[in-house]
């Protein structure tokens, strides 16, 4: 088992009390708090995932969501393995902080994040380019030689003793 | 031998490493701990553990040899590696449980305990046989039903390996190919087929392997083929130049239900006296033998324990050991020792003296010292020794035309289990086939093999991750803080406040903590702001205390004054191996008209104290009510008044420093337009000097300073176009101060001052000294004291 436990860096991000650490504490100690602490600072805890053949260890960051904590945030979702962005479904506002979550985290980690609009072209080509740019160049020409060309069938060769 | 000390080292979930060793830097020694400790952890996250047990992997030796070696380059470095080289043994490792903590002693119980908990076990039979045959064929319709079917084995077998050596002559052509090999295989398989099936068993060939002689054949009951997975076959030559097929070893692993089994058939280096060149055979064998399985099935094995939890990682190869039982057949050669002459052997081996043959076998004796297939067992020798033989006899070759060679166990059957009542050898017997001058051995066994419930091993791994990680997570680091927000309410310029935060470990291992830089900062929080201690180690239970202490000096204050700067800073507290707190430091400033500028207060009709802000925290002076625009700072002006009124005539006035605390309230009257009460007339002078001092931009900026050398001759025009460039404000503060001065002047009988006295009173508050010197040919400053002097010295305003 032992080579098989993979450690990931995991951050929760989102604005305030939309349940960040409820839910860490939940996957981790299977417990509810219905007055759950602000969480000032950034609490540290470890969980892992069982998989078919391996294990995942999750070393995950509970960040603080209230404002004035924001321009901490960056330690810790810096070279993180994976976000998980929390919002309120009864608070759109919270929605709102979590799209500007996602974009920070992003372009952190040098994700690509772009908003567009179908209605007035905002941002479509671009979308397109850029992924384009993002894609691998080896799988691009391995594509083409694949779907384009077409080889000569074998020679057989004949050996002589 | 030079001082050696004791090191330990704590993990988080606090086992203790012990280590003796030469006394050397603490960053070595904490280096080989971490990788200790890492591989540890590997070792505990293995499950398959039982605590308090030596370990004893070779796996963890292996991985722990790399920083022992660079462990031991540390220790040269600091000149004691022939010490450390002579005394290996020095480096103790002791691993012991921190006492007193009964719940992860529970965890780590039950680690052990697991593998039990998810296998189940069922036995199987197995039958090994191993034949040289000369490179003879048998007259296709005998059977080898005698060799196979040994008569007092009660129940078919589920597995059957044959070995045979020489299934071909052993000449320079058949070593370089293979042609004639394969027929014979296909021949041997045949007769083996026709054997089996002349029994109505129904047996299925899963692995046919061959080097040269060497043939092995591994055969499984038709209903367990289901159960039968990831074969593998090897070939190891080790004969001619070490690598050349006529010696060597064939080899075929399977996985049979959830336990690994493999196979050796080899035939190791001939002649009675190389006794060295057999043992060296084996080794090469186990070394060279190497399955590719794949990583899936290695780690498949190795959670079923099948396979020491450090094969991972060598690209899903693993070897001859690295199964749960290995069975090694073959002709290995081995004859009896040299102690006991040719003629005595004949004898005994006619006479059927076993007992006293067995003793002077050379297997049996090598295997004694540990020489060769350590941890490997044999059933007892109770048949005699099967080589050599004249070919269709039953006699042993003592024709005088052949060469005279001691009868010898050369054919054999041993096995290793990798844990203890794993196999149990029933029978192990020759038959009497002879065809060939070596005779066929066999051997029988029950084999506990292991059926892994998968389920059941998820469901009880899951837990041990989950005790694991619950394990882990108590154990980190926990410290509360009576309070995470220091607010300090007002604070006043130049004034010290202090406050403290307790920090107490309430966590069960040791927490060390540090107070660490926002991202891209390199200060751990704002200049305002003195914090001490900055980090520190506090053992479980233990308390302390964090200062804090706030000053806001004039560079600040000017910085709030422009609204560059607000009373607030949070600081990152950040323990090892766990989480970070937030502690929030600040204030509300209690405005002053120190570190303000003369263009700003001149606006202001209200006490500073009581400016109106707008939203955003700024001075609004369109709000200043009744609008103001002054001559001069009215604050000023009353430093001015109170010193006329009563001062003129104070010996050494400007020269004698005031009192702290007079200073102080004449401060806070200036900003509340309060009345001053009583003071002695030295501190509100010295009000006078710091407050223009204090000024966010100087009376004389920077800008005016002469840049040519000040004499007789430049002074007039230089003064004049002085006053000209002077800031309007600016202009009339100056003025004002002169014109002061220069009253002062009139009783310089009683106050014992000279104009150039106050020239120097005025470059001490006029001018940023630190500006007037920069970038400036000779002293700056010297020349603007020349100005100041001439202007009170003249009536030039």
């Amino acid at each position: 088992m032992s080579g098989s436990v993979r450690h990931f860096k995991l951050v929760l991000l989102g604005d305030t009390a939309v349940g960040k650490s409820c839910l860490v504490v939940r996957f981790v100690r299977d417990e509810f708090f219905e007055f759950q602490e602000p969480t000032i600072g950034a609490a540290f805890l470890t969980q892992s995932v069982q998989l078919d053949s391996s294990v995942v260890k999750f070393e995950i960051w509970d960040t603080a969501g209230q404002e004035r904590y924001r321009s901490l945030a960056p330690m810790y979702y810096r070279g993180a393995s994976a976000a998980i962005v929390v919002f309120d479904l009864s608070n759109k506002e919270s929605y709102n902080g979590a799209k500007s979550w996602v974009k920070a985290y992003a372009e952190e980690n040098n994700i690509l994040y772009l908003e567009t609009s179908a209605k007035n072209a905002a941002n479509v080509k671009n979308l397109f380019v850029e992924i384009a740019k993002k894609l691998p160049q080896q799988a691009m020409q391995q594509e083409r030689e694949q779907g384009f060309t077409i080889s000569p069938p074998k020679q057989e060769k004949k050996s002589c003793c | 031998m030079p001082p050696h000390q004791i090191s330990c080292y704590l993990t988080p979930s606090g086992y203790k490493f012990l280590l003796l060793h030469p006394a050397l830097g603490q960053d070595s020694v904490g280096g080989f701990f971490k990788d200790v400790a890492e591989v540890w952890v590997k070792l505990v996250l293995g499950g398959l553990w039982e605590r308090e047990s030596v370990v004893e992997s070779k796996g963890f030796d292996d991985r722990l040899f790399p920083s022992l070696f660079f462990f031991l380059l540390a220790t040269w470095e600091h000149g004691l590696f022939p010490l450390f080289a002579f005394f290996p043994f020095l480096a103790f490792l002791f691993m012991r449980q921190r006492n007193g903590r009964p719940s992860s002693r529970a965890g780590m119980v039950k680690v052990g305990k697991v593998k039990a908990e998810f296998t189940e076990y069922k036995n199987a039979n197995v039958f090994t046989g191993t034949w040289n045959v000369n490179a003879k064929k048998m007259d296709p319709s005998t059977s080898l039903a005698s060799w196979l079917f040994p008569p007092s084995t009660p129940s078919p077998p589920d597995i059957i390996a044959v070995g045979f050596q020489e299934i071909v002559d052993l000449n320079a052509v058949n070593v370089a190919v293979d042609s004639k090999a394969s027929q014979r295989s296909l021949f041997w398989q045949d007769t083996i087929l026709r054997t089996l099936s002349s029994n109505n068993r129904r047996y299925t060939l899963v692995q046919e392997v061959h080097l040269v002689g060497m043939l092995l054949c591994v055969y499984v009951q038709n209903k367990h083929l289901p159960h039968v997975s990831n074969v593998s076959c090897n070939t190891v030559g080790v004969g001619v130049m070490g690598v050349m097929g006529n010696k060597g070893g064939v080899s075929v692993r399977m996985t049979y239900y959830d336990s690994g089994i493999c196979f050796v058939c080899s035939h190791f280096a001939a002649h009675r006296e190389n006794v060295v060149g057999r043992n060296q055979d084996f080794h090469s064998i186990v070394s060279k033998t190497s399955f590719d399985v794949g990583p899936a099935v290695v780690k498949e094995g190795v959670a079923s324990g099948s396979i020491g939890q450090w094969r991972e990682g060598d690209e899903g190869k693993i070897g001859v050991m690295d199964h749960d039982v290995v069975w090694w057949l073959g002709d290995l050669n081995y004859r009896i020792d040299e102690g006991m002459g040719t003629e005595e052997v004949f004898e005994k081996a006619q006479r059927g003296d076993i007992e006293t043959l067995r003793k002077h076998d050379q297997l049996n004796i090598e295997r004694g010292n540990s020489n060769v297939f350590q941890g490997f067992s044999e059933s007892i020798l109770s048949f005699p020794p099967t080589y050599k033989y004249q070919p269709n006899t039953d006699l042993y070759e003592c024709r005088p035309d052949k060469k005279l060679r001691a009868p010898a166990w050369c054919d054999r059957v041993l096995w290793h289990e990798a844990d203890s009542g794993t196999v149990d050898c029933q029978v192990y017997e020759r038959a009497e086939l002879n065809i060939s001058d070596h005779k066929p051995v066999m051997a029988t066994f029950t084999c506990r093999i292991k059926n892994i419930n998968t389920t059941k091993r998820a469901d009880v791994y899951s837990e041990v991750m989950r005790s694991l990680d619950k394990r882990e997570n108590q154990s980190l680091p926990k410290v509360d803080l009576d309070k995470v927000t220091i607010d300090f309410k007002s604070l006043y310029y130049d004034n010290k406040s202090m406050a403290s935060i307790t920090l107490t470990n309430t966590g069960t291992s040791n927490a060390h903590w540090r107070l660490v830089p926002k991202l891209e900062d390199e200060a751990l929080c704002k200049e305002w702001v003195q914090v001490s201690p900055t980090f520190g180690l506090l053992v479980k239970g233990e308390s302390c205390e964090i200062n804090f202490s706030v000053q806001i000096d004039n560079e600040t204050a000017m910085k709030l004054s422009n609204n560059d700067e607000s009373l607030d800073d949070i600081l990152i507290l950040r323990l090892e191996n766990g989480r970070d707190h937030y502690l929030t430091v600040s204030g509300k400033y209690a405005r002053s008209c120190f570190g303000m500028g003369v263009r700003d207060l001149v606006l202001i009709s209200e006490p500073v104290r009581d400016v109106p802000l707008d939203p955003k925290g700024r001075i609004d002076f369109e709000a200043s009510h009744p609008p103001a625009s002054l001559s001069v700072p009215k604050e000023l002006w009353r430093i001015v008044d109170a010193i006329s009124e009563k001062g003129l005539h104070e010996k050494d006035l400007f020269l004698t420093p005031g009192f702290a605390a007079e200073v102080k309230q004449i401060r806070e009257c200036l900003d509340t337009n309060s009345d001053f009460g009583l003071f002695h007339i030295h501190s509100m002078a010295e009000v006078l000097v710091s407050f223009l001092a204090s000024l966010s931009e100087p009376i004389v900026p920077s800008t005016l300073f002469p840049t040519l050398e000040i004499d007789q001759g430049n002074i007039m025009p230089w003064s004049r176009r002085f006053l000209e460039e002077l800031p309007p404000i600016h202009y009339n503060c100056f003025v004002y101060i002169i014109s002061f001065f220069r009253e002062i002047l009139l009783y310089s009988n009683s106050n014992n001052l000279s104009p150039a006295k106050l020239a120097r009173v005025c470059t001490s508050c006029l001018i940023r000294s630190d500006e007037a010197n920069r970038g400036g040919k000779g002293d700056r400053s010297r020349n603007m004291s020349l100005i100041f002097l001439h202007f009170l010295t003249t009536n030039s305003i």
